[in-house]
């Protein structure tokens, strides 16, 4: 256990210092925009992995969490006139707020109910963005001015750092949970909300406490992405967000510790190869994640575990992490 | 009383393809435990289907009819055999199969595009579109084909779940697979089947709704959606409760479109719709499903 712990913060200061060297490699500004882009998505499934790879509570609400935190950040500037460092923890207590208040009720819900009263909301919220055009600015978005404080302005490569550094704390952050008291709490209520519930876990706080945290990713991986896009507008909360999520949860491998980041480089990058093929893009992104979801069902980071398994034969074999068990009376 | 009654067939119109697709939705859960999130695109391949075989290749009316049914059926078997079976032979959770359901639709999505391109496609309507009047009422034959192929299907449903001895094997597996199993009931082909006869529903219902809709690759995920809509407002574990829900969100949609606010409407129907989970988690005629947990 220790030593998987030490294991697992080498890997990630691995990939910090990795990922603090790429700029230097880098030609162009629109590949910077790029690898920014790859800590943004890594945020956003860092709290779906949280959500439903341990907790086994589906949400497809992420990317209406995503938006909210870029619009209130864009907003309370844009509107308030608010300094970014005021408005940047406003905003996320707001994403914090809606998604407690829509939680405690929502979570009642299991599985596909959970899910279409979680889409629910996200299409109203994404049609509310698109038709309130006096307060949102409409499909237009509302532009993101760049961080300044007196003289100083933020670079894009600043910009860059920023981003990795924010989404290493939120690794540590997601590392630690699932190896403390909290995430086996999760995993409980995952494979067995009655059993869990009478060894002692109060389901419902675990459940709302991981539902405001995987929304506060979000919100985070949202101000992030409006930063890097210099604005906000309603895309944002649309339906290609969450297949992108999905697909990065599914190749990274769900209920993993460095799936998010694994599955955000593959699927931020790939499409760039991708572009390539033109019209056939669309036929290759459903391929490889029906593909990944069939035949590598713990995704990329399981491959690498047993990998890693293979070549220190000290640490324990891979668990079975893939959420299990999440409707009970199913066919099985 | 014009307004209306326009309001009203536009309404039921829209409702009968949600309540199709939820229908669809339903039988394939009834009998797997899997929401098919590539529903919507069995839709969208009927419309295109029809627009490849009548306006591109000009073949007659039932010759065009055969080959897009074809075209449906090929396609239900491939989600069946390249994600379904896989994914369950490994001991997926549903969620997970929904989600490979999801990377089918995406496919299917990619291969429409290259057959048919991005752009809006004009669809030939079977039946004339002029309007016309049933005593005070307003509409069209294509509405009523429509409507009418909606009430066809669910007497179809419920004759073959409760006339029928394959129906008793059906709602059997429905309400445990492993005793259905044990008492000799082969699941895989009631799976089969329920992917087939969902597959022919939705390719239909594409071929009629097309002419309103309009031809584009895109059409299929906001069907899902209504679709899956329809199915969780009424509830899952029924096929007429969601095909109920399905009429029910038509319906609602149009008249709030109409005597409402237009521009809200799809928000506020969302709006509702969430509302409704909170008092009833299970949806408004899902006790069955309730009761069994």
């Amino acid at each position: 256990m220790r030593s998987m712990f030490r294991n697992g913060n080498l890997a990630i200061v691995l990939i910090v210092v990795a990922a603090l060297i790429l700029p230097a490699l880098l030609s162009s500004g629109y590949q910077l925009r790029m690898v920014s882009i790859i800590w943004v998505f890594a945020l956003l499934a860092m709290g779906f992995n949280l959500l439903y790879g341990i907790t086994g509570q589906i949400s497809m609400a992420q990317q209406a969490f995503f938006a909210i935190g870029a619009y209130g950040f864009a907003m309370l500037q844009a509107r308030l006139g608010w300094s970014p460092f005021a408005a940047l923890p406003a905003a996320v207590l707001i994403v914090a707020g809606v998604a407690a208040v829509i939680g405690l009720p929502l979570l009642r819900l299991r599985t596909h109910y959970l899910a279409m009263a979680t889409l629910a909301f996200s299409l109203m919220m994404v049609g509310l963005t698109n038709r309130w055009v006096e307060f949102t600015g409409g499909s237009a978005g509302i532009q993101i001015p760049t961080i300044t404080m007196g003289d100083w302005s933020m670079s894009r490569a600043g910009l860059y750092y920023t981003l990795v550094i924010v989404a290493a704390i939120g690794l540590v952050i997601h590392n630690f949970i699932i190896s403390g008291h909290l995430g086996r709490a999760m995993q409980a209520v995952r494979d067995d909300e009655t059993g869990a519930e009478s060894l002692g876990v109060n389901v419902t706080a675990v459940k709302l406490r991981v539902f405001v945290l995987a929304a506060v990713y979000a919100a985070v991986g949202g101000i992030g992405f409006g930063l890097v896009s210099r604005q906000v507008n309603p895309s944002f909360g649309e339906f290609p967000v969450i297949v992108s999520l999905l697909t990065i949860a599914v190749v990274g491998g769900l209920g993993t510790r460095f799936g998010p980041v694994i599955g955000a480089i593959v699927v931020v990058l790939a499409p760039q190869a991708l572009a390539r093929f033109g019209e056939l893009e669309t036929l290759i992104y459903g391929l490889c994640l029906g593909v990944f979801l069939i035949f590598l069902p713990n995704g990329l980071s399981g491959v690498m575990e047993r990998w890693g398994t293979r070549l220190f034969r000290s640490r324990p074999p891979a668990r079975q992490p893939v959420a299990k068990n999440v409707v009970e009376g199913g066919a099985r | 009383m014009d307004k209306f009654s326009v309001l009203l067939f536009s309404g039921l119109t829209n409702g009968s393809v949600y309540g199709l697709v939820g229908l669809s939705l339903s039988l394939i859960y009834g009998a797997n435990r899997v929401i098919n999130f590539a529903q919507g695109e069995f839709v969208m391949i009927g419309t295109m289907s029809a627009i490849l075989f009548m306006a591109t290749y000009n073949l007659s009316l039932p010759v065009a009819l055969v080959l897009t049914l074809g075209v449906v059926l090929a396609m239900a078997l491939a989600l069946e055999f390249a994600v379904y079976l896989p994914l369950r032979r490994r001991g997926a959770p549903p969620l997970t199969i929904m989600i490979g359901t999801m990377a089918f639709a995406i496919t299917t999505m990619g291969l429409a595009l290259l057959v048919w391109g991005p752009n809006q496609l004009s669809v030939p309507n079977i039946l004339p579109m002029e309007p016309m009047t049933v005593g005070p009422l307003i509409t069209n034959w294509q509405q009523l084909a429509i409507i009418g192929a909606f009430v066809a299907f669910l007497g179809l449903t419920w004759f073959i779940l409760y006339r029928t001895s394959f129906g008793l094997a059906i709602r059997a597996t429905g309400v445990d697979p492993k005793v259905a199993l044990l008492m000799g009931i082969r699941s895989d082909r009631i799976v089969r089947f329920a992917f087939l006869f969902s597959a022919t529903v939705s390719g239909l219902a594409g071929v009629l709704i097309g002419p309103l809709l309009g031809g584009q690759i895109s059409i299929g995920v906001a069907l899902t959606v209504k679709g899956f809509m329809a199915a969780i407002l009424g509830g899952l574990g029924s096929p007429f409760a969601a095909a109920a829900g399905g009429l029910a969100i038509g319906v609602a949609e149009a008249m709030i479109a109409g005597y409402g606010n237009s521009l809200y409407a799809e928000p506020i129907i969302f709006l509702i719709i969430l509302m409704i989970l909170f008092v009833r988690p299970y949806g408004l005629l899902g006790d069955f499903e309730a009761a069994r947990r």
